[in-house]
């Protein structure tokens, strides 16, 4: 029995609505408990703030950030955040580390846990893929993971909507979910996955995939009965399309209030829209490009079925990656970038672009400002998840240098006073003086995740959940954040203490221990005659299209460490 | 003036990373403090006094600093690498990367140079009295510029990848170039005196001079008259218009 006591800290805690207020941490066997004994090691927090840890609930870290790694090995060497990035080499207790955007898998652990972060959501995991992020998960110490994984283009998904065969659809997610260890399921760009196979896109919700009649917006609601047929934990997870376009806006607008109609089977969300900040143009084109995060978060602030992440843009450079095949060949063709595509047989598209965000750039300026907007405009942060959608707006190593731009309003005239007078006239930023505080960051980096995954354990310090704790060197109330966002920004950067399941994982912003996380997956039950129905089907894509087969394609036990299933009863 | 003089206490097979090995480096520092630098030597580090005889000529500045570097170090890498100014010369071969990042100052080989010389400079001059392998004058892997500024020249020959993604800077080979020469450039001159073959594939903009016979010459290229350079005529192509490049490519 381990014992430990986190005496006098300043807890900020929103899901039991405590806000800097002080108090002792009690913990055993990584647990939060009401009291411990008098031999519990004592932890001195000094009057510091402390939160649960961190939540990553949007990153690509395992995956297709290793499609990142190859095309641009240069990012290897590069160090814009010291201390969380550029090469570092092997301690006692770390291995060696290298990358900005694209971190090794091991330094990719280590920097989240020095953010106070201790749990990440993997965003896109293809089927066909899924034993490659399980290696990367076993790769990445300290965290525990998740992943969600891809079926907006998927053929098994698109035909069982457009044959109006719901049981066999849900089946089919729930065994994807099993094939691939996942936890959730994601929709990037529905249908325009497969429409990039052709070589074309789907340009709305009503355009419909090539030689699959069904539309996104058929494949959105087939999904979306599917997910709460299956009770699953999180909602559908929506890239919406037309992403990165001027005016896409509207669209997201639209599929937002489509999902008025659906009825969550759970206490959450249901829906979740992820990295709004690229889907909140306005204009027609990149001449008359201006933000759209006025309109987008007017509608969300009068609807209460959604969640959604900013997906926030950090200058300098970054890497894109997404599902999005369409969206990548335009990044590259723009920018005259180098371009990675993939296409993943039955199941989706991807591509790679790495670009250069530049406060120079209008464009990049405007970008900026949005994700701001709607983290400042959306008025109720439980609907909101701090993101920069790792690597595609920035790498998550500038989380701290981001919150600054959130909890001061002079940090961010800093910024806006570099830009040109046609990006100011393109954005609303500067008239917005909303400053958040701890609770409201604490709320959008760790108790909104807790709510839409439905991770009770998680992302807050009721006796019960796990004892994952990050303290932080700052004294609320002898701190303005406002005025000392430097202070803020340094002490996010590194925590005093981070502990995971009640070990110490980080002391000083160093990392102390590199215990292994576990990896969370989605066990949907399903009934045997639907099942056995639903197998014929794909045994039928395997023999038939697939390069390899069924049995080989399944992510087995072994690829897991610390497996934890959440089981899940379909209603059928 | 100080000058330092560097040789190997014996010939080594692991490598040993010099990027310490400079004028910045070594100015105003006495011979014991210039042997207590340390080195990488295959995974770990060591002092430079345990693997080179130093010597310690007077103390000066950085423009004032001259490292001699005698005997082969055809396995010591990095040598020059980041220096501003002063200067270094090796007689003998030496190993990749050598000059590195330099942005002033002057290195001259008498020797033969291995892959990767004045990558990514920025400044200064390098002086090759033999030949060089690949990749002289590129961009580290990954990056969209290599060398941006001084100038390299080879008095023999250089193999495949001159110059690649070059942004800037002079470089001239007296000796032949082997394959796709100033691929990917996106400024800076580059000379050959010598036979090159496919030079400049995906050129963006420059200048690439080749006085001796071009073989297979990219079709992505388009002939736009004469041009004269120094007193001779050449025919002169403009692309690469794969990558809607403007460069100019000047040939027999
Ligand atoms: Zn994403």
């Amino acid at each position: 029995m381990s014992e430990i006591l986190i005496k006098n800290a300043s807890v900020c805690d929103p899901a039991q609505g405590i806000n800097c207020e002080a108090m002792d941490l009690c913990i055993r066997d990584g647990k939060i408990v009401e009291s411990v004994s008098e031999n519990a090691k004592v932890i001195d927090a000094g009057g510091r703030l402390a939160m649960a840890g961190g939540f990553d609930g949007h990153t690509h870290s395992a995956g297709k950030i290793n499609v990142g790694r190859f095309i641009n090995p240069n990012d290897a060497r590069k160090n814009l955040v010291p201390g969380l990035s550029g090469q570092v080499a092997r301690t006692e207790k770390t291995r060696a580390q290298v990358g900005y955007n694209t971190p090794n898998t091991y330094a990719i652990g280590y920097r989240y846990a020095k953010l106070g972060y201790t749990t990440i959501c993997e965003a896109a995991i293809p089927l066909l893929a899924a034993r490659h992020t399980h290696e990367e998960f076993k790769e990445i110490p300290i965290l525990d993971k998740m992943g969600l994984s891809l079926f907006g283009s998927n053929w098994q998904v698109m035909e069982y909507i457009r044959d109006k065969e719901p049981e066999k659809l849900a089946a089919y997610i729930a065994w994807g979910l099993k094939a691939s260890r996942g936890y959730g399921v994601k929709i990037v760009n529905p249908g325009g996955g497969e429409a990039w196979g052709w070589g074309k896109n789907v340009s709305g919700l009503y355009d419909p995939v090539p030689n699959f009649d069904v539309t996104p917006a058929e494949i959105l609601m087939g999904l979306a009965e599917a997910n709460e047929r299956l009770q699953l934990p999180h909602s559908v997870h929506v890239h919406c399309n037309n992403l990165g376009k001027p005016g896409n806006y509207a669209t997201t607008i639209e599929t937002m209030k489509m999902f008025e109609k659906v009825k969550p089977s759970r206490d959450r969300q249901s829906l979740h829209v992820t990295h709004v900040q690229f889907n909140a143009y306005a204009g027609t084109s990149w001449r008359d490009f201006e933000t759209g995060a006025p309109m987008v978060s007017d509608y969300v602030n009068g609807a209460d079925h959604l969640t959604f992440d900013l997906g926030q843009v950090i200058f300098g450079p970054a890497v894109t990656m997404t599902a999005d095949g369409p969206v990548e060949y335009a990044n590259s063709r723009m920018l005259h970038e180098k371009w990675s595509n993939q296409d993943v047989e039955l199941e989706d598209a991807s591509g790679v672009v790495p670009l250069f965000y530049s406060p120079k750039s209008f464009v990049n300026a405007v970008q900026w400002a949005i994700g701001l907007e709607l983290a400042l405009l959306v008025k109720d942060p439980w609907k909101v998840m701090f993101t920069t959608d790792s690597p595609n707006g920035g790498s998550f190593v500038n989380y701290p240098e981001a919150f600054t731009y959130l909890m001061s309003a002079k940090k961010r005239e800093q910024v806006i006073s570099g830009f040109s007078q046609m990006a100011l006239d393109r954005m609303v930023l500067p008239g917005i003086d909303r400053e958040l505080d701890f609770y409201e960051l604490a709320v959008m980096t760790r108790s909104t995740q807790s709510k839409i995954y439905s991770m009770p354990e998680k992302g807050n310090l009721k006796v019960g959940s796990d004892a994952d704790i990050a303290i932080y060197d700052l004294i609320p109330g002898q701190v303005d954040p406002s005025a000392e966002h430097e202070k803020v920004k340094k002490a996010f950067s590194g925590t005093a203490y981070t502990l995971k399941d009640g070990e110490i994982v980080v002391k000083d912003g160093e990392i102390e221990a590199t215990p292994k996380g576990r990896v969370y997956w989605v066990n949907a039950k399903v009934p045997e005659t639907v099942d056995t129905a639903m197998q014929k089907d794909i045994d039928f894509k395997f023999k038939k299209y697939y390069t390899v087969s069924k049995s080989n394609y399944m992510v087995e036990d072994a690829y897991l460490t610390k497996p934890v299933e959440i089981d899940t009863e379909g209603v059928f | 003036m100080q000058v330092v003089k560097l040789s190997l206490k014996k010939a080594n097979k692991i490598p040993i990373e010099a990027d310490n090995v400079n004028p910045d480096n070594f100015a105003g520092k006495t011979k014991e403090e210039i042997e207590a630098i340390l080195v990488w030597y295959g995974n770990g580090q060591c002092p430079l006094g345990d693997l080179f005889n130093v010597e310690v000529e007077g103390s000066d500045s950085v423009e004032n600093t001259k490292i001699v570097i005698e005997g082969d170090v055809s396995r010591v890498k990095r040598i020059g690498q980041d220096m501003s100014a002063g200067e270094i010369e090796i007689n003998g071969n030496v190993d990749m990367h050598c000059g590195s990042n330099m942005r002033g100052g002057k290195i001259t080989i008498n020797g033969d140079a291995d892959s990767w010389l004045g990558c990514e400079m920025k400044g200064g001059e390098i002086t090759l009295n033999g030949n060089a392998a690949y990749y002289v004058g590129s961009g580290y892997r990954g990056e969209s510029c290599g060398m941006r500024g001084g100038k390299i020249t080879v008095n023999g020959d250089v193999k495949d990848y001159l110059g690649e993604h070059m942004c800037g800077g002079e470089i001239l080979v007296k000796g032949n170039a082997g394959l796709l020469p100033a691929i990917s450039n996106n400024g800076g001159t580059i000379t050959i005196e010598g036979s090159a073959t496919m030079p400049a594939s995906e050129m963006k903009s420059g200048t690439v001079i080749i006085k001796g016979e071009t073989s297979d010459l990219l079709p992505s290229y388009k002939e736009d008259g004469t041009e004269e350079v120094d007193g001779i005529t050449y025919r002169k192509f403009v692309g690469d218009v794969n990558a809607g490049g403007k460069g100019v490519l000047l040939i027999k």
